[in-house]
């Protein structure tokens, strides 16, 4: 097994180091060394965080923003949880290094409501970070200021994609924007604003004590940096594993003890399920895309039970303002309805439904209508047994 | 006991000011220290800001953690996504409907307690959780779930 720790590594390097490092340097110099360590956003969309960096420093506007994503809705992921409970310190030292690296003295950590518990672990650690100068006034003896706030959200899935989470913070209903414009240009109150994951942020002290190259060594293949996985379900350990990003997902299995595999779920609910035939693909942005949940399902579980689970999820969570994704959800779910009590028995009437879940992947605006259909397709295509045609034609 | 909903209000504009962007904030407020958000306070919120009522009133139909109905002195938050379910959560939310005589989404006649069913906590790895107000409670068993349930006020 080569679980290989960095972001929960028991040994932390001194805090601040990496941001008396990265005052040494120019922000453009910080800019490229975490563009070069091509770290990709660890979320779950993956959009290389250097290149957000580099459009939002580069963006003419004043009051630059630096936003933590701490809204982890999608089943099953608790990874952020558990980096805000134990490395709170490096998650809000890799803010305020991407203030310096974009020209922003203000950050905003997006709290899920569901977490109200972390405010103080953060206070404290922003408090311990304002005693030592790493944070507030004149940060280190330089002309750099910066400040973080947290500010609670109030119970909605959609606002962890991060135009949602904007509007949220603005004071509103928690619905995607069309883009352009791109929150770099302007996000917050019109102003250049990078939203990142609170992993990726946690990830940046990393990237600049050790640099570009060294992260770029972590991953398999052409995968960069580590990734934090949250695994629960049907497994003796569940919790937090750090591995290699391009690791098989077998080994994630190993690490926590799971026997008897029937299906796995990568990327939660929006994400893909995979059979136990499968257990050597990559959790990769290349192959099972690794937004940080991982769901262990054994021989014993009912996928169509799982599916039904996962449908009342997007049902309930959708924003409402795309009808494919409004509606459309609501179908899928009939779908598993009529499956379930035998109005449908056959592929062929199924067709259509597939044909909407085609439909709302494209004519979605953000990802929540984009990825919900998966499960439906994945689970009906692999797990359900049904014949092509209806029985008597 | 509770104050009323006009003096909350004026303490969360001053607190967080009267922009837009302070919406959530004063709303998450008023329905932390009320357990909802009643008609009075949406009109003056709405009055400080400058948008309508019904901006106000689109705004709390958007959250689940905010509502326009009062509830108990404690809210009970019992996740059923999926990690949840297939460790037992649907015995849990028995046992607490049972213990309460409610089903979810009501509240107990004395209004000492609401049940609500919530989408994922965050707590997977400690199945099946649910919070009591701002307390996560995990790794629920029957017993220890009636434990919980009596223990508050």
């Amino acid at each position: 097994m080569s679980e290989k720790k960095i972001l929960t590594a028991t040994e932390q390097p001194d805090t601040g180091s990496a941001l008396k490092k990265s005052l040494g340097m120019t922000s453009a110099d910080v800019v490229f060394e975490v563009r070069e360590s091509e770290i990709r956003g660890r979320g779950g969309a993956g959009f290389p965080t250097g290149i957000k960096w580099n459009l939002a420093g580069a963006a003419s506007g004043s009051n630059k923003m630096v936003i933590c994503n701490a809204d982890e809705g999608e089943p099953g992921t608790f990874k952020d949880r558990y980096l805000i409970e134990n490395y709170s310190l490096k998650l809000l030292e890799g803010m305020t290094i991407a203030g310096y690296a974009i020209g922003s003295s203000y950050g905003i950590i997006y709290l899920r409501a569901e977490y109200p518990y972390l405010i103080p672990v953060i206070e404290k650690a922003r408090e311990n970070l304002i005693r030592e100068n790493l944070l507030g006034e004149n940060i280190l003896g330089t002309d750099f200021n910066f400040d973080i706030e947290i500010r609670p959200g109030a119970g909605a899935y959609v606002c962890g994609e991060e135009t949602s989470l904007i509007e949220s913070l603005e004071g509103k209903r928690g619905v995607p924007r069309n883009k352009p414009p791109f929150p770099v240009n302007s996000g917050y109150l019109f102003r250049p604003t990078i939203v990142n994951n609170v992993e990726t942020f946690t990830a940046v002290p990393h990237i600049i004590l050790n640099g570009a190259e060294w992260y770029q060594g972590l991953g398999i293949g052409n995968c960069t940096g580590t990734k934090l996985f949250s695994i629960s379900g049907d497994i003796e350990n569940p919790g937090v594993y750090e591995l290699p990003m391009g690791s098989p997902i077998s080994e994630l299995l190993e690490a926590s003890g799971s026997k008897d595999v029937q299906a796995v779920q990568v990327g939660g609910a929006s994400g893909a399920t995979i059979t136990a035939d499968e257990l050597d693909r990559s959790l990769s942005f290349e192959d099972l895309p690794p937004g940080g949940s991982v769901i262990v399902f054994n021989s014993s579980r009912n996928m169509m039970d799982v599916l039904e689970n996962f449908l009342e999820f997007f049902v309930h969570e959708s924003c409402g303002q795309c009808t494919t994704c409004r509606e459309g959800n609501v179908r899928l779910l009939d779908a598993v309805h009529l499956i379930r009590n035998g109005e449908i028995s056959s592929m062929e009437e199924l067709e259509p439904f597939f044909q909407l879940a085609e439909v709302m992947k494209i004519s979605s605006k953000c990802g929540l209508g984009q990825t919900s259909p998966n499960c439906f397709i994945d689970i009906v295509t692999r797990f359900i047994d049904l014949p092509d045609e209806k029985e008597g034609e | 006991m509770s104050r009323n909903p006009q003096e909350i209000v004026s303490d969360a504009l001053a607190e967080y000011g009267s922009g837009r962007e302070a919406v959530l904030q004063i709303l998450t407020k008023i329905n932390r220290e009320l357990s909802y958000i009643p008609e009075e306070a949406v009109a003056a919120v709405a009055n400080a800001v400058g948008v309508s009522n019904a901006e106000i009133y689109s705004v709390i139909s958007f959250y689940s953690f905010f509502s326009t109905e009062p509830r108990g002195r404690n809210i009970i938050r019992l996740c059923t996504t999926i990690s949840c379910e297939m460790n037992g959560s649907r015995e849990i939310l028995e046992t607490i409907e049972k213990e309460l005589g409610i089903k979810a989404g009501a509240t107990t006649p004395d209004g000492r307690i609401t049940l609500e069913t919530t989408s994922c906590i965050g707590l997977c790895d400690q199945a099946p959780a649910m919070m009591v107000n701002d307390t996560p409670h995990t790794r629920l068993t029957p017993p220890e779930t009636r434990r919980i349930i009596a223990g508050l006020e």
